[in-house]
């Protein structure tokens, strides 16, 4: 597993340390294995990504870090506390933004709510309501500043709440999918403040989880592929994307007809096969051992009876590597 | 220290306001206070009605008549907080979806939950205060302010504000295992209803039921209440025991509840955090 620490990080102290982790959720039927023995370090100052599909376990990951569950085994630290007996400490340290959710007394209007929340933090006042309008201006939300939260888009609610998680100045910030069901514009602002946040002082930490192989290339100073509860890769995303660079990455763009996804997949010096339909097309992202291999697969196109209508060669993305230690793309259900 | 105390303080005011802008918002203030003044009054008199025809107002029964609108006008105390604190806790998760925000937040989250049935609970104080006066006015009880005995009353208040704070704390908790609970908090403070003395005296209750009654604070601090008010004119449960040897059932009581409460506080908050109840999906 490739490990590999951010130079600008100061991984001597560690923001968020875990040691065989593991949550097992019991139900009347099953037990489900979020995660399995999670060793992870993060250093003091790393914008620190956690990717995975659905159910892989990162939210259970971060539910344990925030202290909102408990692990059934192994050990988890943030800001060097223990998540499980010194949470009451740990919690004026850390803060939590999860997106795609509705969070919000929809009767109070977004500055109430967020002043009110300073004050669970114990913020003073005055430098709330100061530190408040300040993010709120950086964020684009002035406007909305005295507005109901009920009368707030999706995208403005989030944002909302991102202030709620940066006015407090956690040490460690724990964002869950924040930028999910966002649009291009919102999804940006949300990235940019999140940067900012870290560069106006070097010490603090962010974990983040995404769906988008994108934002967490363009993000985070080091990243960790989680599948079915385990961490099966850690590093930079450059490191990450340099372990396919020997392999060739080819994009075909196939019209409607049989799937072909497992025959491809079937194919000798096929590393690896993603597809997803976009405008009526499938999009199929092929990793191939050398250029050799693709006559096999135009053959085997051709042989399903599906129409090639596009052909092109790329260089490896964070995206690609994921598809080549999971198994499938991010989007893609498990089998 | 102080630092930390100020700081829990503008916290739990915070939690105040949040309450009264939630308990508050359906309708104008106005409208709110009138249905918060009408909904005791109503309740009581229906009582006194039922008292009425039941009795036919007979002279003999005036005490049990005090002893109703007493225990009927400190009940509300009980029913607000209970109710309160559980609905409290269940919208924040199930309607609003923002309760793992505030679980997380440092201000503690049993300082939370009582700033946010703060404006519950003063609301039911006032309407104390309003049966009272019902009582005085429309039924003719013999109560003056200028006869009540309050350090007495203050004394009995104060711990029953503790122990129904600490029983409504854990409640809440407890409710978190489930998904669809709307209501469960009204219904424990009903349940509560016939085990405090606050319409019929426990003695009536079958005997192991009357023994769990007797565990409780609750019929200690309406008793002490009734002869704090009343001076011997209400009916009364603990005929036999003075007024400092209720009192010191009160305090036997209360630290009981505070007791088991604490400890039922602390497995509740485990087990939430153990099985994820805090964000779990609930309905509304």
């Amino acid at each position: 597993m490739a490990r590999t620490h951010h130079p600008s990080s100061d991984t001597s102290r560690l923001a968020v340390e875990t040691r065989r982790l593991t949550r097992v959720y019991k139900t009347r039927r099953e037990l489900t294995t979020a995660l399995q023995d999670v060793d992870l370090e993060v250093g003091e100052g790393e914008l620190f990504g956690v990717l995975g599909p659905n159910g892989a376990g990162k939210t259970t990951l971060i539910k344990i870090l925030v202290t909102l569950l408990l692990p059934t085994s192994g050990q988890a630290f943030v800001d060097g506390l223990d998540v499980v007996t010194d949470y009451k400490r740990l919690r004026s340290r850390i803060g939590m933004v999860s997106g795609g959710e509705q969070a919000g007394y929809g009767i109070l209007k977004v500055r109430e709510q967020l002043w009110m929340f300073s004050q669970f933090y114990g913020m003073d006042s005055t430098a709330a309501r100061k530190r408040i309008d300040e993010l709120l201006e950086r964020l684009g939300l002035s406007d909305a500043a005295n507005k109901q939260i009920t009368g707030l888009s999706s995208g403005m609610r989030q944002k909302m709440n991102l202030v709620r998680g940066l006015m407090t100045d956690p040490r460690v910030l724990f964002l869950d999918e924040p930028t999910v069901a966002l649009d291009v514009s919102a999804a940006r602002d949300v990235r940019s403040e999140v940067r900012r946040w870290m560069r106006e002082d070097p010490t603090r930490t962010v974990i983040l989880t995404t769906h988008y192989m994108q934002e967490a290339d363009e993000l985070c100073d080091r990243v960790a592929i989680v599948n079915r509860g385990r961490i099966v890769a850690e590093g930079t995303p450059r490191a990450l994307k340099q372990s396919v660079d020997d392999d060739v990455i080819v994009d075909l763009q196939l019209d409607p007809g049989t799937p072909v996804l497992d025959r491809l997949r079937a194919i000798e010096g096929v590393g690896a096969a993603s597809v997803r339909e976009e405008d009526g097309v499938d999009r199929f992202s092929l990793m191939l051992a050398d250029d050799g291999v693709l006559p096999r697969v135009m053959t085997t196109v051709e042989g399903a009876g599906r129409h090639v209508s596009g052909l092109v060669r790329r260089q490896p993305t964070l995206e690609d590597a994921f598809v080549k230690l999971v198994g499938r793309s991010m989007t893609e259900e498990e089998a | 220290m102080g630092v930390a105390i100020t700081r829990q303080w503008t916290g739990y005011a915070a939690a105040v306001r949040l309450g009264w802008a939630v308990s508050s918002n359906w309708t104008r203030p106005i409208l709110f206070i009138v249905y918060s003044v009408l909904r005791p009054v109503s309740m009581a008199l229906i009582l006194a009605v039922m008292y009425t025809v039941i009795t036919g107002n007979a002279a003999a029964t005036r005490p049990y008549l005090a002893f109703l609108i007493v225990g009927t006008a400190f009940w509300s105390f009980i029913q607000e907080g209970v109710s309160e604190f559980a609905t409290g806790i269940l919208e924040d998760r199930g309607r609003y979806h923002i309760l793992k925000y505030s679980y997380m937040a440092p201000l503690g989250f049993p300082i939370f939950l009582i700033g946010r049935a703060t404006s519950k609970l003063a609301s039911a104080a006032a309407s104390v205060v309003i049966v009272l006066l019902v009582g005085t006015l429309a039924l003719h009880l013999d109560i003056s302010p200028l006869r009540v005995d309050y350090p007495l009353l203050v004394a009995a208040c104060l711990l029953a504000f503790v122990s129904v704070i600490a029983f409504a704390i854990t409640l809440s908790m407890v409710l978190l295992a489930g998904r669809d609970l709307h209501g469960y908090g009204e219904i424990m403070a009903q349940f509560l209803y016939l085990f405090s003395g606050a319409i019929f005296p426990i003695s009536v209750l079958p005997g192991p039921i009357a023994w769990l009654a007797s565990l409780s604070p609750l019929p200690y601090w309406l008793e002490l209440c009734r002869r704090a008010i009343m001076h011997g004119q209400a009916y009364l449960m603990f005929p036999n025991l003075s007024d400092g040897e209720v009192f010191l059932r009160l305090v036997a009581a209360t630290a009981g509840t505070l007791l088991l409460g604490y400890v039922l506080y602390r497995m509740a908050d485990r087990r939430a955090r153990r099985l994820g109840y805090i964000d779990m999906e609930a309905n509304w």
